[in-house]
């Protein structure tokens, strides 16, 4: 009987073409994301092959989602064709078994269902082998397949996916009887998804969310997030872990819906409510009379039917299931989310009204989104659907206002739903005491950003299913063109709003500016879409299929001969009104501020190179001093820059000609003296001036600048946000032309590189010892100058306080501006920002140096706290570096859109984002917002005083000494050496997930690349460490000595192996091994401990045993590993609690071989025992170093 | 007084359905019936007439409207019930006769509260007026389309199918209700029941294959048999020789044993014996005249 049932589902279904259609789709989906770097699924690959089984994992992860709805298809159907056909009353009254019915059809449907995925397969098999035959990427990009990865893939997330999602849809299917509901349960699957994957944020609760996830997909993230590229080109999913863990959990989940609904899986009906009918009292003898009726039809007439159509429409979408399910997941969505707060590295932020507004859109657009779709559909073809249609088409009413009132119904629901979002979001400010609701902002991101969203998206998809011929071909067509056709215009490279329905510039809200620089445009492109979508509607009504169905040609016709004059009219002046704001929108956004887009901007990119790259050698003198006259016009977003720049030929040979490459957007004017242009590149404005004379050996000129940034109208995408109303930050490479060929704008990424033949590029110049060439640039300004002095006059408006470097001199108004000049007081990199806000400003004196906090009104919070955390800092750094050579430190708040905060030479701007607007009144010291300030401080002393050359390891010395220096403030201040274990444990992660995502190859940190993962995460650990193993003030006076060889030296500029030269002295020979380690080797630690035991002595005293693995593990570049012996110095210690607060005898001890067994006696009794306790090394898995102490047996 | 003049209206679907074959019509106030076999393009017609479906040629007139080309003036003068008439879920009787009567220019409100509950009243459903239509029972729904129909001042009512699901007491106050109003408006009433037709109208047309058959009084098409109708109840085994040898108009089974009427100008004889020639006579003398067996 099983057998039965189940061949007749697979043949009945394979008969169908939705299947193949199905397989069809995933296969193209997949076999364009296997041979094209512009289709992702999943995110960048990177350094791992297209085909890796990595790769491929998680493709088959991401499309388990997507093929979720066609598993809706196969249940759905395999549960309702019996009774849809009507068939079931014929079936179900023959002797059939119960379970082999159930379970055939059940298991038909699983295994069909399971199908689709497969495509995903054939497109990855078939996409590598016509790359191999046609080559569209470079075929070192793909490495060999796995069967175990198929294999794998399909046992252990396509069956049980399909699997656990069947048994919940087959339930509910068989219970409700409704195809609408089983789609709604396929819904319910997906949102069941997202708020497991939302418990992923923090690191702590991994396991947890690793466990949860219903398909499996961040578990396996979760597994994978420390493999190298070599791992995941190599290991396919296996059945351990816990991710075999995860879908033992969630198949026998599905096993017990299964058997649940099939045990209340019953061949008979159910009888049938049967609701009593409540006898009323007649109403009497009341006498009605038809009235005399005055029928009208005017221009009240169709306002009274537009509210009558409204009304109707509006109530069926209310009063819908449908509507209350998705409403309700909405709800759960948001309000999953939400009870996570907004986490920054363990801290929570104020539950800031954009924080909310963000929050809402994140859960609820997508929901809103399908519910338009959806009620669309329902919408234009409720009349025919209920067959009320002939009845209404016959009224005597114009199809537009019918149009109108639906599309106004779907914007309303939409609307309201979003406010009540809102209304949520100040609830949830309210519950944690936050008062400053922002109810404006609110509703003005409704009206900027939603509102207008849905308005076009209401009229489009109205539109488009008056068009169709049926309600699911108009939802098809929805989909694409709601969702589809973005990926479709990236694809083809085109990023014009113009062309993205309801598309449109950000207004992004930052406290500081508001929404932005994008809100005139955003405006101008929603009343674009707003006109659009009324132009759709008077179509809409024009061709509405009123009595018969018709075909689209049919309704033309008809439309030619019915519609009457007026309303052509109408139609005519949108047009007319349309084309007059589209072109209005084009002309700002494609004439007026023309954008590229990434390709073309790739495809200069590469020409520039081929272009100019000659020019590479080409001697250029220094900057040797600067004057800048700034004038910051704010609400215009306008710079006026007028500057006098001193070049000095500091070369041995005299320099004939200067180039010059101007930054976009800005109008340049150089004047230079004896000199005369001789070359002119507008596209790529570059600009050769030849010198006459030639510039000599240590001679001089003072070119004058006179550069204008003039913003004008609106740009298609929001604009830049380096100019604004409030927060204008901008440092001084903007505002001046780049001098001679820069290699920074050649392209990076080697496989774009070889798209345009061009040659494989070192991601920076190799380490060298000997001195050459390159050790004369530092990494940042790359040999345009050293240390130099600036003065700046700089006016804002009168409001708006104007920052720039150095100490302030004088201050003074006039024209209603304000004036500041400034001048630094000591020789500076040439690197620096100039800041202009409505500041509010708090002050302190430490030591003569004068500590400001620049901050908006809005974010007092913090600001104390951010003056201590840089006293504390001065005082570390003078202490144990040397002098602070500026007489101010200066923290300057700016707007969010970016968030970061930077060092310029005593100037530290820092994004409200991260330190301002996060909740530090539970705090004690030891946080994340006054770790950033100790670092930019600490740049103040690595990178400013002394900075590597433009060579690898170069920024270990500025950034893994900041990050290190932080860290020591930190530690100065905390009591409980585990709570730095808390802290570093961030750094363990940004280390080694950075490691896994390389694009390239991973270098030992005295070979960093600019790579944020080793020289933050690796270079913070290992510092800490070795101070923790040779002593705080060893490390501090190695650093210190380093320091003083080359403070603020003109060059040669140091190298990391300089900064070696100057530990190894520090170092004991009995550590001697770090340095190679740590510094020169990519090391790896594998610690575990297999086995804690104690027994009680005679004396009182416990006597504990330890069984200890321990491996040292060295990786090549890519991550290929090799185990090495060990002969190591490894802690050993015990927790008094469990918490593993309190640590409690620890020891340093020497392992020299895999497994060791180590006694000690102790005091007290230990609740757990750990090998290197505080986590001090770089060990990929840390759980298994720590253990709870048992009595020995 | 109104006219409603249809000329030579013609109409084929894409499957090739001659739905209408140059019909012409010309109809007055008062009930008009409309009898024809199911797929004879009674459906087709009337949606015609009520501008909910475009005509191949041909042209119809109600006195000074141009139906098939001024569709939005037809409309304010028109009550039409579709011969499948289904209301939205979630919405009372009440709502959706008010809604209706917006849609149909009744824009004063207490005007529209008092024809609204006057309908109910007069479709027997004012006690249900808050319940939602969805429960309701066919019969009940079918009487809403009624009550639909009548709202405002139409001049044209076209009534489909309308007592199909009724029981016969509703039947009767449907047809009295008809009655009513048809007396200053034309009324076309299409149906595949003869007594509907027999016991209302005035003036009748039969339809068959998109083709008027027949066109005029019942009365007069009924004295048109006079004594040329004859019945015989025969064997089952010799249906087919009389169908070969005489016009059979019908055959219905009466104790189990076929009963037919056949046509004839003078008496068959052979136990034939005269009958009183009744409407479904004419229907069917009408419609069967290829003479097969129905």
């Amino acid at each position: 009987m099983f057998k039965t049932f189940f061949l007749s589902e697979l043949k009945y279904t394979l008969k169908q073409p939705m299947v193949y259609i199905f397989i069809f789709i995933l296969a193209l989906m997949e076999f364009f994301a296997t041979v094209s770097d512009n289709v992702q699924v999943g995110g960048a690959i990177g350094n791992v092959y297209r085909n890796s089984p990595y790769t491929i994992t998680i493709h088959v992860t991401i499309f388990c989602i997507f093929s979720l709805l066609m598993a809706v298809a196969f249940f759905n159907n395999a549960a309702l064709r019996d009774h849809n056909n009507e068939f079931n009353e014929i079936l179900f009254t023959t002797p059939l078994s119960k379970p082999g019915y159930f379970f055939g059809r059940f298991f038909g449907a699983l295994f069909v269902s399971t199908l689709p995925l497969l495509g995903v397969f054939i497109g990855m098999l078939l996409g590598t082998y016509m790359n191999s035959i046609f080559g569209w990427l470079d075929t070192s990009r793909y490495g060999d397949f796995y069967l175990e990865t198929f294999i794998n893939n399909y046992l252990l997330f396509i069956l049980p996916n399909m699997f656990l999602a069947g048994t919940v849809i087959f339930a509910m299917a068989n219970k409700w009887k409704s195809t609408v509901i089983s789609f709604v349960g396929g819904l319910v699957i997906i949102v069941a998804y997202i708020v497991s994957g939302s418990l992923m944020s923090d690191v702590d609760n991994e396991t947890i969310a690793g466990l949860t996830d219903i398909f499996g997909i961040n578990t396996y993230a979760i597994e994978t997030k420390y493999f190298t590229p070599a791992e995941k080109n190599t290991i396919s999913p296996g059945f351990s872990g816990i991710l075999f863990w995860n879908r033992l959990i969630w198949i026998s989940v599905g096993l017990i819906i299964l058997m649940i609904s099939y045990f209340s899986f019953s061949f008979k009906k159910k009888n049938q409510k049967i609701k009593k009918e409540k006898v009323k009292a007649s109403t009497g003898d009341t006498v009605f009379s038809l009235p005399s009726l005055n029928p009208s039809f005017s221009n009240a007439t169709n306002w009274v039917q537009f509210k009558s159509f409204f009304y109707t429409n509006f109530l069926s979408i209310v009063k819908s299931v449908t509507f209350k399910i998705l409403f309700l997941f909405c709800i759960i969505i948001l309000v999953a989310d939400l009870s996570g707060g907004f986490e920054y590295f363990g801290l929570q932020s104020y539950p800031l009204t954009y924080k909310l507004i963000d929050s809402i859109k994140d859960n609820t657009d997508i929901f809103i989104i399908i519910i338009v779709v959806f009620f669309s559909g329902e919408l234009i073809w409720r009349d025919r659907d209920y067959k009320i249609n002939e009845v209404i088409d016959a009224t005597a009413h114009t199809s537009f206002i019918s149009m109108a009132a639906k599309a106004l119904s779907l914007v309303c629901i939409a609307s309201i739903l979003n406010i009540f979002f809102l209304f949520i979001g100040v609830v949830y400010q309210l519950l944690h005491g936050f008062t400053r609701i922002e109810i404006d902002v609110y509703l003005l991101d409704f009206f900027y950003d939603n509102l207008p969203l849905f308005i076009a998206f209401g009229g489009i998809t109205i539109l488009i299913q008056v068009l169709a011929s049926n309600k699911y071909i108009g939802y098809f067509i929805s989909i694409l063109v709601l969702l589809v056709w973005e990926i479709v215009l990236s694809i083809m490279d085109l990023n014009s709003n113009m062309l993205d329905v309801g598309g449109g510039p950000s207004t992004y809200y930052s406290d500081m500016n508001r929404f932005g620089p994008g809100v005139k445009g955003a405006l101008w492109f929603n009343l674009y879409w707003a006109l659009f979508a009324v132009l759709g509607l008077l179509v809409a009504g024009a061709l509405w299929n009123r009595g018969s169905k018709s075909s689209l040609l049919s309704r033309f016709k008809t439309a030619r001969k019915e519609v009457p004059k007026s309303y052509r009219s109408v139609i005519v002046v949108a047009l007319i009104a349309w084309l007059g704001v589209a072109s209005f929108v084009y002309y700002n956004s494609q004439v007026l501020n023309p954008y590229r887009s990434s390709d073309t901007t790739e495809q200069l990119m590469a020409e520039f190179e081929k272009k100019y790259s000659k020019y590479k050698d080409a001697e250029h003198p220094k900057v040797t001093d600067a004057k800048y006259y700034i004038d910051i016009f704010p609400n215009k977003r306008d710079i006026h820059v007028k500057a006098d720049i001193a070049l000095t030929n500091e070369s041995d040979v005299a320099i004939d000609s200067l180039h010059f490459f101007n930054g976009e957007g800005w109008d340049t004017k150089l004047n230079i003296p004896n000199a005369k242009s001789v070359y002119k590149d507008s596209i790529y404005l570059y600009t050769i001036y030849k010198l006459s004379p030639a510039l000599q050996p240590g001679e001089t000129i003072v070119v004058k600048l006179d550069n204008k940034y003039i913003t004008n109208g609106f740009q298609n995408g929001t604009g830049n946000t380096m100019i604004v109303k409030n927060g204008t930050f901008f440092n001084n490479r903007e505002i001046l032309p780049t001098m001679g060929y820069n290699e920074a704008y050649e392209i990076g990424d080697k496989n774009t590189r070889k798209k345009y033949g061009l040659e494989p590029k070192e991601r920076t110049p190799k380490l060298s010892t000997e001195l050459n060439e390159l050790h004369n640039r530092n990494y940042l300004n790359n040999g345009q100058s050293d240390f130099i002095n600036v003065e700046t006059v700089i006016s804002t408006i009168k409001s708006q306080t104007a920052i720039a470097p150095g100490s302030l001199i004088k201050k003074w108004e006039e024209n209603d501006r304000r004036y500041y000049h400034y001048k630094t007081d000591t020789p500076s990199l040439n690197f620096y920002a100039f800041m202009s806000a409505d500041y509010e400003i708090k002050t302190r004196k430490w030591n003569g140096i004068d500590i400001e906090v620049y901050y908006d009104e809005k974010h007092p919070e913090n600001v104390d706290m951010m003056l201590d955390a840089v006293e504390r800092s001065l005082a570390y750094y003078t202490e144990n570096f040397g002098p602070y050579f500026h007489k101010q430190c200066r923290i300057i708040e700016f707007p969010r859109y970016a968030s970061f905060a930077q060092a310029f030479p005593g100037t530290m701007p820092y994004s409200e984002a991260i330190g301002f607007v996060i909740n530090l009144e539970d705090e004690t010291g030891n946080n994340v917002v006054d770790a950033v300030i100790a670092h930019e401080m600490g740049h103040q002393w690595w990178a400013h005083q002394v900075i590597g050359a433009n060579m690898q390891g170069g920024t270990m010395m500025s950034e893994s000494f900041s990050e290190y220096s932080s860290l020591m403030t930190i530690k100065n201040i905390t009591e409980n050496p585990m709570k730095m274990r808390e802290f570093l444990k961030y750094d363990h992660d940004r280390y080694l997930r950075g490691r896994s995502g390389e694009r390239e190859k991973e270098l030992p940190l005295y070979k960093v690349e600019d790579q944020g993962y080793i020289h933050y995460g690796k270079g913070s650990l290992i510092l800490y460490a070795l101070q923790d193993y040779i002593g705080e003030d060893k490390v501090n006076l190695a650093m210190k000595n380093f320091l003083e060889e080359y403070r603020y030296k003109k060059p040669p500029y140091p190298t990391s192996l300089d900064f070696l030269r100057h530990l190894e002295p520090q170092v004991p020979d009995s550590l001697n091994y770090l340095i190679n380690d740590w510094f020169k080797e990519i090391t790896l630690y594998d610690n575990r401990l297999k086995e804690a035991n104690y027994k009680t002595l005679d004396n009182g005293k416990y006597e504990v045993t330890l069984e200890i693995e321990s491996s040292k593990i060295k990786s090549d570049s890519l991550g290929n590993e090799t185990q090495t012996a060990i002969n190591d110095w490894i802690d050993v210690g015990f927790f008094m609690d469990d918490a593993e607060e309190r640590l409690y005898s620890q020891k340093r001890v020497k392992f020299n071989k895999e497994k060791s067994s180590i006694t000690m006696q102790l005091d007290s009794l230990p609740v757990k025992a750990a090998i290197d306790p505080r986590h001090l090394l770089i060990d990929r898995v840390y759980n298994d170093n720590i253990r709870s102490i048992s009595l020995e047996e | 007084m109104s006219t409603l003049k249809i000329n030579n209206l013609s109409k084929t679907y894409a499957n090739g359905v001659k739905a209408l074959d140059n019909v012409s019509l010309e109809l007055e106030n008062g009930m008009f019936g409309l009898l024809g076999p199911n797929g004879a393009g009674k459906s087709s017609l009337m949606r015609t007439l009520a501008t909910l479906q475009e005509a191949d040629s041909g042209t119809a007139t109600l006195d000074d409207i141009d139906i098939l080309n001024q569709p939005a003036e037809l409309r304010k003068v028109l009550g039409y019930l579709p011969q499948e008439f289904g209301v939205y879920p979630r919405i009372t009787a009440e709502q959706l006769l008010t809604h209706l009567a917006i849609l149909k220019g009744i824009t004063n409100k207490s005007e529209r509260k008092e024809l609204v509950n006057y309908l109910l009243d007069k479709v027997n459903l004012y006690e249900k007026r808050n319940k939602s239509v969805k429960g309701f029972s066919g019969g009940m729904k079918q009487r809403v389309g009624i009550a639909q129909a009548l709202i405002g001042n139409p001049n044209l009512i076209i009534v489909d199918e309308p007592t199909a699901g009724l029981d016969p007491g509703e039947r009767n106050r449907f047809y009295n209700l008809l009655a009513d109003v048809g007396k200053d408006v034309i009324v076309i009433l299409s149906t595949h029941i003869v007594d509907d037709v027999r016991e209302l109208c005035t003036k009748m047309a039969i339809m068959n294959l998109g083709e008027i058959v027949y066109h005029g009084s019942p009365q007069s098409a009924i004295e048109d048999l006079n004594s040329k109708v004859f019945k015989k109840i025969v064997s089952r085994d010799e249906l087919q020789n009389y169908a070969n040898d005489y016009k059979v108009i019908s055959n219905k089974m009466v104790g189990g044993q076929p009963l037919i009427h056949v046509f004839s100008e003078a008496h068959p004889q052979n136990g034939f014996e005269p009958v009183a020639p009744g409407l479904e006579d004419v229907f069917f003398s009408k419609i069967n005249t290829s003479n097969v067996l129905v």
